[in-house]
């Protein structure tokens, strides 16, 4: 026997009861086990096991465990999330909140009303999934789920017998059919609002992508992570990109360094100061570009170097500038978003004349990196470069940097104490990260005030949609040096060692993950770049419309159909007249239902007023039959062909045939000859 | 003025609905409102939507209005499900008074797709219904019975009916109201337990009937004894005896039945409430025919049925002391 066949033999000799429970116990678990990876381990694990437990007791038909059992498991699980979460209030710990609800109430079915709020708690955790990905297999799976959720409700409203699985799924997947109009129309004109309350602190946990620190080894970790970061579409002619070597993203400025990792520490103060814009200069034309930015959990946006004016951005969402340049918004990013900016490629900025304010950005902690301090010394002492300030002294540090046997790996082991003495003098490899800091390090040595930019540099252009998409692989670390006149000035120390690392599409290659490796040799690369680029095409297509359906698109939607001055009420007045729209259509066709006749009651109507015509008036009970009798004898020979039409009506009715349609009596009932008027016979 | 106005609305409503044996369910006598579950799904749906305002998840918002969506198109299913169903009341079997009477209804469907979860009640003011489900199949028909308690003998008016369903997501309910025309005769209950049966009475013309030997044994008819000839014994309730899985036999009583009638008199039923005077001679009726023997009946105010034997005779009687 086929396994496919046992299984459905075994679903067919389950009892109903446990068929249900199993089936719903099943949606759960698919509900549940994509919030694994974000819930406490210790939650999932007693969640599934709660739901295994439940499908035991289904399964061999014993009685559910009692109140006072459910109550401690309950007790335990609340004091489990409390120790985990220290609240149970907030975004992480309700989810893992409703999960223990979830599976502790499948303990507790006892009737309709247990049921009912199983299905309910399922909706919630539904929707929690959203919290952690609003991705396009995500939103698939949850399709699936909400279907199954549907279908098991259904079921539990057909009492009689043992309906299949598949009758109540198809219902589901009708009543989903039927609501998907009733979503599209609310999804595009439920007007979007800014959150009603403050969310909760704790959704800085989680964090992906670039932080607010920078520690040897953790870019690394991005430039294996193939995701996108971010998509670009620039709005230049014909769309084309600005030249690699002006494609900075930039990210957090990271101006504290205490020997091992480089912190935006100290300037988070200086944060809320606006920057000054006096001291920024842009010269030329901006590039426009609108980015989609991946959740990051973090507040801050990504843009080219340098944007001097607000990205636009959607509805209840602002950003300012802080004084490093970097563009922050209000609240940490948590959905995909889209923003509109223009960036100058060429800009100043920075105090011209050296002043205290640049005293931290020379800082180094004292000890650190002895023999970096020693070469930093041994330059300064150089007569040539002294006469050419710090230009000439950076120059020169690249140069070491180009000649002096460095490589960029992105496997350069652990670092020790002195990280930057061990990139100059021992190890001479690393990537990005130790380059730019060792690069700093040196400048500050050499009383230069140096800092590192973190961001993304580069990308690649999407054939299928032609979007530029930046992967967290594109992550980078850079350096900026100030220099009397200008201000801060970038220096890509990367682009001296490794010049492939930037300025040119190829990237170091980030070795194959076996699941990559395995495809390789099924798919040629050329393939499954092209395949890729289209599941990153589709899944931009998703965030562009669905994800990113903002209160600006729709009033876009507004205008485009001629409304001038759009506003959120604009939006409920046309959500208005829909429904009124749907209702009267209702209505309509309940009236059309109400007078709507039997077509074949409609014909024996018509010939009955003809005979009536005719002078033969008959009462509206007689059938077919004793018409043609009555018509008969009324017209004898005259009354013969009605009489056949009207037994062919007859006939009709009782057992169709090919030459007696509706359709064809209708035709011939308008050819037919009537007799003609006579006065009544006697009877 | 009634203690609850809507109850007092609701009887005026249903005392003009027209009675009828074949109710067609249609757009205007089907009824439909959200249940309790059906709040709770709307606070549900109340609740995912802040929780999509305030997390900003546009994928939060389509949930949101899928389920809303689904709930709208549940809703018509809901009232599509009675909707053009059409209900036809069997004419009902009468029924011994304090037993259940059930009456049977027919649904038909003529649409292309079954009809699940529909459900057919009695209904009262207050009680909780009894509800008893069938699912009607596509262009078919399906049958429900309903059992309901009549108050007392005679002929009655059938209670109000109604049918619900909850399907296909028990966030709304569909009723209909019926007032069937049809009407149930109503036995009286018989006496528990039976008395034993009354002597026989002679025939005019002939001498004193001696009276029945012990309790429990009848004119005509005696337990068999062993050694009674095979002739005397009465065959047709012995079948009956052994189809319902009793071993007894029972044999004509030639010197008593000879001569005598068996009447039941409804005023000689020897107690003095007139309703427990009918409820015994109502056992009596069943017992005699039980037994197989003939009777004749005497009801209060003079009026009599000729002594006589089988099913129809037996009902005429019940008839008569359902009536009296």
């Amino acid at each position: 026997m086929k396994p496919s066949s046992r299984l459905a033999a075994t679903l067919a000799s389950m009892p109903r009861d446990t068929r249900d429970t199993l089936f719903l116990l099943g949606v759960i678990a698919w509900i549940v086990l994509p919030l694994a990876g974000h819930l406490p381990p210790w939650a999932t694990a007693t969640c599934l096991a709660l739901l295994a437990w439940r499908g035991q007791l289904a399964w061999r038909g014993r009685p559910l465990p009692g109140r006072w059992v459910i109550g401690v498991l309950l007790a335990l699980a609340l004091g489990a999330t409390l120790l985990t979460h220290r609240t149970i209030l907030g975004r992480d710990a309700g989810v893992t909140l409703i999960v223990m609800l979830l599976g502790l109430k499948t303990l507790e079915l006892h009737g309709r009303r247990d049921a009912m709020v199983v299905f309910f708690l399922g909706f919630f955790t539904l929707l929690s999934n959203f919290f952690f990905s609003q991705a396009l297999p995500v939103a698939a799976a949850m399709l699936l789920a909400l279907l199954g959720l549907l279908a098991a409700l259904v079921n539990a409203h057909m009492p009689v017998g043992r309906p299949p699985l598949a009758q109540s799924l198809r219902m589901a997947g009708r009543m989903a059919l039927l609501g998907a109009p009733i979503m599209a129309a609310l999804f595009v004109l439920f007007p979007r609002m800014a959150p009603l309350w403050g969310l909760p602190s704790d959704l800085q946990s989680g964090r992906t992508g670039l932080s607010d620190d920078m520690r040897v080894g953790n870019i690394a970790q991005l430039a294996l992570d193939d995701s996108v970061a971010l998509r670009v579409r620039f709005l230049t002619p014909q769309g084309a990109p600005p030249a690699q070597h002006q494609l900075y993203f930039r990210g957090p400025v990271l101006g504290q360094f205490d020997g091992r990792e480089w912190r935006a520490g100290d300037t988070i103060h200086l944060r809320a100061q606006a920057p000054d814009l006096a001291l920024f200069e842009t010269q030329g034309t901006p590039i426009a570009y609108e980015a989609t930015l991946e959740p990051h959990q973090r507040p801050w946006l990504l843009v080219l170097d340098a944007a001097r004016h607000a990205p636009e951005l959607p509805e209840g969402t602002t950003a300012r500038m802080s004084p490093d340049l970097q563009w922050v918004a209000r609240r940490p990013l948590t959905s995909v978003l889209r923003y509109r900016a223009e960036s100058y490629p060429q800009f100043r900025y920075g105090p011209r004349e050296r002043g205290p304010a640049l005293a931290p950005y020379t800082a180094l902690p004292p000890g650190s990196n002895p023999r970096t301090r020693a070469l930093a010394a041994e330059l300064r002492a150089d007569p040539r470069l002294a006469q050419g300030g710090t230009p000439a002294l950076v120059d020169a540090a690249l140069q070491r940097l180009r000649t002096g046997g460095y490589t960029y790996t992105l496997d350069p082991g652990v670092y020790g104490e002195h990280t930057a003495d061990e990139f100059w003098f021992q190890r001479k490899e690393g990537f990005c990260e130790h380059i730019a800091s060792a690069f700093a390090v040196l400048m500050r040595a050499m009383d230069v005030p140096a800092r590192i930019v973190t961001g993304y540099q580069g990308g690649d252009l999407n054939a299928v949609d032609g979007y530029w998409t930046v992967r967290q692989s594109d992550a980078h670390a850079w350096a900026e040096v100030w220099i009397a006149g200008q201000g801060w000035v970038r220096v890509d120390p990367t682009g001296a060692v490794a010049p492939s690392r930037v300025g040119q599409l190829q990237r170091l290659r980030a070795p194959q993950g076996l699941f990559a490796g395995a495809m390789g040799t099924v798919i040629s690369p050329g393939m499954a770049q092209q395949l890729r680029a289209v599941w990153e095409a589709v899944n931009n297509g998703w965030n562009q419309w669905v994800l990113n359906y903002t209160q600006g698109r729709q009033l876009d939607l507004l205008r485009a159909l001629g409304v001038s001055t759009p506003d959120w009420q604009d939006l409920l007045r046309l959500l208005g007249a829909l429904v009124c729209l749907a209702a009267g259509g209702g209505a309509l066709w309940a009236l059309w239902e109400r007078h709507r006749t039997d077509p074949w009651v409609r014909l024996l109507d018509q010939a009955r007023a003809r005979l009536a015509r005719a002078g033969l008036a008959l009462p509206a009970h007689l059938p077919p039959r004793a018409m043609a009798a009555r018509a008969q004898a009324q017209f004898g020979a005259d009354g013969t062909p009605a009489c056949a039409w009207l037994l062919r009506l007859e006939q009709a009715r009782y057992a169709p045939l090919a030459d007696a349609s509706l359709a064809q009596l209708q035709r011939e009932l308008r050819r037919l000859r009537w007799p003609r008027r006579r006065p009544a016979s006697p009877p | 003025m009634p203690k609850n106005p809507l109850a007092a609305l609701r009887r005026w409503w249903q005392t003009r609905l027209p009675a009828t044996d074949t109710l067609a369910l249609t757009q205007r006598n089907v009824y439909i409102l959200p249940t309790g579950s059906g709040w709770m799904l709307a606070l549900t749906l109340l609740v995912l939507l802040i929780a999509s305002i305030n997390f900003q998840l546009n994928l939060g918002y389509l949930l949101t209005f899928l389920l809303a969506g689904s709930a709208a198109a549940g809703m018509h299913i809901c009232h599509a499900t009675l909707r053009g169903t059409e209900l036809r009341l069997l004419p009902p079997e009468p029924a011994f008074q304090g037993q259940a009477a059930t009456l049977t209804v027919e649904l038909h469907n003529a649409r292309r797709s079954p009809r699940h979860g529909i459900a057919l009640a009695t209904w009262h003011e207050g009680g909780a219904p009894h509800w008893a489900w069938t699912d009607v199949p596509a262009q078919g028909a399906a049958q429900v019975h309903i059992a309901f308690k009549p108050p007392r003998r005679g002929l009655h008016a059938l209670p109000l009916l109604t049918a619900q369903t909850l399907f296909p997501l028990g966030t709304f309910r569909a009723w209909a109201w019926w007032r069937p025309a049809a009407q149930v005769l109503v036995y009286p209950a018989p006496e528990v337990p039976a008395a034993p049966l009354p002597p026989g009475e002679p025939r005019a013309g002939q001498g004193h009937a001696t009276r029945a030997g012990g309790a429990g044994e009848f004119d005509g008819v005696r337990a068999y004894r062993r050694g009674d000839p095979l002739k005397l014994v009465v065959w047709k309730k012995a079948a009956q005896a052994f189809a319902t899985g009793g071993h007894a036999l029972v044999s004509r009583d030639a010197q008593q039945s000879q001569g005598t009638d068996l009447w039941l008199d409804v005023d000689r039923a020897g107690l003095p409430d007139p309703e427990a005077r009918i409820a015994r001679v109502t056992a009596w009726v069943l017992q005699a025919d039980r037994l197989g023997l003939r009777w004749g009946l005497r009801l209060p105010g003079g009026a009599t049925i000729a002594p006589g034997e089988g099913a129809q005779h037996r009902r005429r009687c019940l008839e008569a002391l359902a009536l009296c």
